[in-house]
């Protein structure tokens, strides 16, 4: 399946869908004002995706620096689609943080309650 | 709420009609370091990016811009007086208003220095453009260059580059010191020159904004574009720790993204809704501030909305805002939306509001969170 990815921008982040590098990561910062307009291609892809899982581990990325709650919204919808693929594939997200922000760690554990699939939140450095 | 919180912030929507009334578009008041004078210069120039302004009008409002932050700097802290208190701090502000751009710093001077500096105004106003270019050869070659490095070369240079008087005012504020207003305007037409600027509504703003000791406002019509511009500004101020700093911004980004999506326009003003949004800063907290008109109609809703969020904490409020996170249906929902819930979260105190009739249909929303 061909490879979905967007370039970051000062409000929007970079999305590297990518099965044959084995890449899914999603980083930078997200801000747009209209959050589900810019996140329909990406469940377009994923949803395709689900159609033609692959059969390697994946691991599924969030490196994000800050999002805003319209983005909190999409992304919870796409950790419960990435859920649902757990269960035919084996999947794993990873919740990077970067030192220090609380909040990023707090965001990211919220998110592993509400979801019943691997998810590890790891510290990085600056 | 209580009536005193209500009184407390009110000043926003004062501020903001003031604001309205001469166009001001942003201010900034605190010390002037480089990095301050560099994020100002760059705010100016996405702003004149975006507005297509011509390369000359372009050139002119940086060379003036930068002569103005300069004074600022130069002279925020008088050589044999210690200055205290509010009035120290320097400050800048910029609008567009008048087909012109109009520019106006403030900072304190001896007054002992207010009469030399009163006769250079005076001279340089009364000089045409060759003149001025003679008089600025002269005062180089008669090397009478004061300590500061200045000797009015500034202000010889800010005359020349306008193509319009400078304006100015001083405001007593002891027996050893002033405030110095100077203004100057470079109009887009260059046939077009000022002869007269009242800097009283700017005087009379510049005591709200020491009283609460306000370090930047942006006040203008708010879009998506200007929100990512103010937000790259404010991550270049030498605002509090890096943490501190973050949250700010991520404050910052809903209230702003609020204005964006809710807010409502007064008249069939083009671009975004207008809005104001200012920090201060008071005893190891700072205190963001949005203000922006709302349709009278939904007044009620939000209060509640906002009360039923104050009303809540801890694992209650943790669990509301996951409930509200699941829901994806659009916003037409009677509950609080997820950025109230997530400001109130953020800041980890109440949310602070305030609504202003203005008409029979529009109300001026201010809102303030304390972090």
């Amino acid at each position: 399946m061909e490879a979905f990815i967007i370039e970051k921008t000062e409000e929007t982040p970079e999305i590297i869908l990518n099965p044959a590098e084995h890449i899914f990561k999603i980083s930078h910062r997200s801000l747009p004002e209209n959050a589900n307009g810019f996140y329909a291609p990406v469940f377009e892809w994923l949803e395709e995706f689900r159609q033609n899982l692959p059969d390697d581990d994946i691991q599924f990325v969030f490196e994000l620096e800050y999002f805003n709650t319209a983005t909190a919204k999409q992304i919870a919808k796409i950790l419960l689609l990435l859920e649902k693929i757990s269960h035919e594939v084996s999947l794993e997200i990873i919740w990077k943080y970067r030192k220090e922000d609380v909040d990023m760690m707090l965001s990211g554990l919220r998110y592993s309650k509400l979801l019943d699939v691997e998810f590890s939140i790891q510290e990085i450095e600056e | 709420m209580a009536e005193q919180d209500i009184e407390k912030i009110g000043y926003g929507f004062t501020l903001f009609e003031g604001m309205q009334k001469d166009n001001l578009g942003y201010i900034y008041r605190g010390l002037f370091t480089q990095n301050i004078t560099d994020s100002i210069i760059s705010l100016a120039e996405n702003n004149l990016e975006s507005s297509g302004e011509s390369s000359k009008v372009k050139k002119r409002v940086f060379s003036i811009m930068v002569e103005c932050l300069q004074n600022v700097t130069r002279h925020q802290t008088p050589q044999n007086t210690i200055c205290e208190g509010p009035y120290q701090a320097g400050i800048f502000v910029i609008q567009n208003h008048n087909e012109a751009y109009q520019i106006t710093s403030g900072n304190v001077v001896e007054n002992s220095t207010i009469t030399q500096l009163q006769e250079m105004l005076n001279t340089i106003n009364s000089l045409e453009k060759d003149d001025l270019k003679a008089y600025y050869k002269q005062i180089l070659e008669d090397g009478s260059i004061s300590e500061k490095g200045g000797a009015g070369l500034g202000l010889i240079e800010m005359a020349r580059k306008s193509g319009n008087k400078l304006f100015y005012d001083f405001k007593t504020l002891d027996e050893e010191l002033s405030y110095f207003y100077l203004h100057t305007a470079i109009s887009k037409n260059s046939e077009s020159a000022f002869n007269e600027i009242d800097l009283n509504n700017i005087k009379n703003l510049h005591e709200i904004i020491n009283r609460e000791n306000i370090i930047l406002i942006y006040n203008g019509s708010l879009n998506q574009e200007g929100l990512i511009h103010l937000l790259s500004t404010i991550e270049s101020q030498p605002i509090g720790a890096v943490d501190v700093k973050k949250k700010l911004f991520n404050i910052m980004v809903e209230m702003l993204q609020n204005i964006v999506k809710h807010g409502e326009k007064k008249d069939d003003e083009l671009g975004g809704n207008p809005g104001i949004f200012f920090i201060s800063e008071s005893n190891n907290s700072y205190k963001l501030s949005s203000g922006n008109y709302i349709k009278k109609s939904i007044v009620k809703e939000l209060s509640e909305k906002i009360d039923y969020v104050n009303g809540i904490e801890g694992e209650n409020l943790d669990m509301f805002y996951t409930q509200r996170l699941l829901n994806f249906d659009i916003d037409s929902s009677k509950e609080a939306g997820l950025g109230i819930i997530d400001l109130r979260m953020k800041s980890g105190n109440k949310l602070l509001y305030s609504f202003s009739e203005v008409n029979d249909t529009i109300s001026f929303f201010s809102l303030q969170i304390i972090i």
